[in-house]
């Protein structure tokens, strides 16, 4: 099976849809000779010019109207935020133009764009290079959220959100890019809000996304080596959440624990816990359901810090083995 | 014709005993005629006709707890008869109200919590089961008698419970804080049986060996409210020797000056002057532990609780706003509440209301005691006999002194040991210097 990276998943998903689709075009900083800040785009200005792979200058709000303006007119825009954070500059075009033309024009206008950016922390890049910002996009109506956690999702999703006539915000995770993975060749998507179970497992549902599947994944090997068996699902889309998984997954196992790396408060847990308390599964339930996320802290510099304060394997071990253990 | 029913006399009573049928069917009454007399909890009342009229169908015995409001019997016209469904279907007193009777309410949260409706008695109109009644039985039986905290369990676990219709509150819960796990529910196994095992433990006696009493209203009411008080409430006891020479004095003074047909002031009416008085200064002995609103109130009055025994109990008339009153005064009333509870004549309002109680055995000899807290007081002094001992005055020689001991017995989960101990230190220097009171 050919694996690669997912990066370069992303990339090819890139190359493949600007072959096929002349109405994709990319724009970002420092994405054309440079190749991206973290390589995605690599190559792709040598293919298809700077017409198609648009440097700009550092200006994010640029950025996002651009991809807003483009797509309304029939485009298909994939901008890159370089860094997740700056998309606070985009905020406006996003949440009042992006996410609103389509119902305020009846739906004679669509916004078919997609707004690419890494998350999450974990490279030493400090409070303002590392945030976890998906649930300010999951709250606003209009707007898809999508965090794809392996190179297959990764090339899969990317294309369906390209497909998508709606405004996709597509998260990114900067230690996933170099995680290799199967990926086929060909194009293919992924369906957007389309939940999936990544692990089968009797005793606790974990709902983790973006980087903390793989976590979940590591720590679900080190339980099953106790004797407690992890369903691991990945919501990959956020925003419409397929929730039916979820909840079918909880009926099963009568335990959840939810994972992210974004700050605990106010973030996509506590969405996915009312999902499950408001359904037929609350019935089921046989512990309370946890949170394991991120500090309410901004990300530390320093290594130890920034590494205690987001979930990691450990913790979750720890975390599920409390749970199933009946101690919370 | 005029129905007659059982009637409500407290705001909490659920039922009444019929003790004795005062008229015979038949029977010319007058309105206001007494027609039978009935005990609750507390204490023994006579029903009176509410109308003249005659005695007819009659529907309960003697014995039989009636649910309030039920009809007892009627009263009819000369000339009238019974009406055809007055004489069918006496009135079923021997069990409780069933879940026919159940308000929808109560039944949907006895379903929620596992209770079997035909257990609980209800206190509503015609003893219909309320979802209080319910609630109060789910936690009740859990904590030995008293409503203190909801069961304790997951969904799951209330979930199986429902569908196996498992009595949550007899299941043992394995997670943090006894919380009932779906595991729980699931391992738990009713007992077989649950009265066999219990009359299997105590060894049968041929009949003749014992004399059966049953177990009277009054019995199971002191009964209750006792181990309630003593499992829930964690005592604690002071005792103090009280030199008595000063409040014996003051009553030989005192009772000089009665006229012979007043009744001598007793040591009970000085003791219950001395606690008023003191209570004044110490609000937390004269409190009321209210667990489900998680408060205590200090309460404005001081209304003392006198334990008096009667011939087959026990009953606490209180004399209210004691620290208004002077000893003679006092006496009064206690000899009043004493005379009137020995011949059943109190009324609710005498049993009620009471914010520190004292109970004095003197009488009977005994040096000293401890005494259970009366709730929801906080609080309840055990008086013994006052007797002559010796003690050292103030130069260390030995003289005679009168010497009373009194236990303080206090709720901790209200009083403190150095409150409690303020509070004697007080009440000693209201005996042993009673001119203080005046100041």
């Amino acid at each position: 099976m050919r694996e690669l990276t997912y990066k370069d998943a992303l990339n090819e998903a890139l190359f493949q849809v600007m072959k096929a689709d002349e109405r994709v075009f990319c724009i970002g900083e420092d994405i054309g000779v440079y190749g991206g800040a973290f390589g995605v785009t690599a190559g792709l200005i040598e293919e298809f010019g700077e017409e198609r792979v648009v440097d700009t200058p550092i200006s994010e709000a640029g950025i996002a109207g651009a991809c807003v303006g483009s797509a309304v007119t029939g485009m298909r825009p994939v901008g890159e935020i370089q860094f997740m954070d700056f998309v606070t500059i985009s905020m406006e075009q996003l949440v009042l133009q992006a996410a609103k033309i389509r119902f305020m024009f009846g739906g004679k206008a669509t916004v078919p764009m997609v707004l690419r950016m890494p998350g999450g922390s974990g490279t030493g890049a400090a409070a303002q290079h590392s945030e976890s910002l998906e649930n300010w996009f999951v709250h606003v109506p209009g707007l898809k959220v999508v965090m794809p956690s392996s190179p297959y999702d990764a090339k899969g999703l990317l294309l369906a959100a390209i497909e998508d006539d709606n405004p996709v915000i597509f998260i990114e995770h900067k230690l996933l890019y170099k995680t290799k993975g199967h990926v086929p060749e060909e194009m293919y998507t992924v369906p957007l809000s389309d939940t999936k179970v990544v692990r089968e497992g009797r005793d606790i549902t974990v709902v983790a996304t973006s980087i903390m599947v793989n976590r979940a994944l590591e720590a679900a090997e080190q339980l099953a080596a106790e004797g407690i068996e992890v369903e691991i699902i990945d919501p990959r889309t956020l925003n419409p959440l397929d929730e039916e998984p979820i909840i079918r997954s909880v009926i099963k196992t009568g335990r959840a624990l939810i994972v992210h790396e974004a700050v605990k408060t106010g973030g996509y847990g506590g969405e996915l816990v009312s999902r499950i308390m408001e359904s037929e599964a609350f019935d089921y339930l046989d512990a309370p359901i946890r949170r394991l996320a991120g500090l309410d802290i901004p990300i530390p510099y320093n290594r130890t810090l920034e590494y205690h304060t987001v979930p990691q394997i450990e913790s979750i071990v720890s975390e599920v083995k409390r749970i199933v253990r009946g101690e919370v | 014709m005029k129905e007659i029913i059982m009637p409500k006399f407290g705001f909490t009573q659920e039922t009444a005993e019929v003790v004795a049928w005062l008229v015979g069917e038949g029977d010319v009454v007058e309105a206001g005629d007494p027609l039978l007399e009935v005990t609750t909890d507390k204490i023994n009342m006579e029903v009176e006709a509410p109308v003249d009229g005659i005695l007819a169908g009659v529907r309960v015995k003697v014995g039989d707890v009636v649910p309030v409001t039920e009809i007892i019997a009627y009263l009819l016209e000369p000339g009238e008869s019974l009406p055809q469904d007055a004489l069918t279907g006496p009135v079923v007193v021997e069990a409780p109200p069933t879940g026919g009777t159940a308000t929808p309410v109560a039944a949907r949260v006895a379903a929620d919590l596992g209770v079997d409706l035909t257990k609980v008695s209800g206190s509503g109109s015609g003893g219909r089961i309320t979802r209080q009644d319910v609630e109060g039985f789910a936690t009740g039986a859990k904590n030995g008698q008293t409503p203190a905290e909801k069961v304790r369990a997951t969904p799951a676990a209330r979930r199986i419970a429902r569908e196996r219709s498992v009595d949550l509150v007899q299941v043992a819960g394995s997670g943090p804080r006894g919380r009932i796990q779906e595991a729980d529910v699931l391992a738990f196994q009713p007992a077989a049986a649950d009265r066999g095992l219990v009359e299997a433990a105590i060894e049968p006696l041929p009949a003749g060996d014992y004399r059966v009493v049953p177990m009277t209203n009054m019995r199971r009411s002191i009964g209750q409210n006792l181990q309630q008080s003593w499992q829930q409430a964690p005592h604690i006891m002071f005792q103090a020797d009280i030199d008595m020479t000063a409040v014996e004095a003051l009553l030989v003074k005192g009772n000089h000056r009665l006229s012979p047909d007043e009744p001598k002031i007793t040591i009970t009416a000085a003791v219950t002057r001395a606690v008023a008085w003191t209570l004044q200064d110490h609000p937390w002995l004269n409190s009321r532990l209210v667990e489900s609103e998680n408060e205590i109130h200090l309460m404005s009055h001081i209304n003392i609780g006198i334990a008096v025994a009667l011939e087959d109990g026990l009953i606490v008339p209180v004399v209210k706003d004691a620290n208004m009153k002077g000893m003679k005064r006092l006496n009064e009333e206690i000899r009043d509440l004493a005379v009137r509870a020995r011949s059943n004549q109190l009324k609710p309002d005498d049993i009620s209301g009471g914010t520190f109680s004292i109970s004095n055995l003197g009488m009977f000899g005994v040096d000293r005691f401890t005494a259970i807290i009366n709730p929801p007081q906080a609080a309840i002094l055990a008086v013994g006999r006052t007797k002559s001992m010796f003690v050292p005055d103030d130069k260390g020689q030995p003289v005679v002194r009168p010497i009373c001991n009194m236990t303080l017995s206090a709720d901790h989960r209200v009083v403190d040991g150095a409150v409690a101990a303020r509070f004697m230190q007080d009440l000693r220097l209201a005996l042993e210097a009673p001119e203080t009171m005046l100041l």
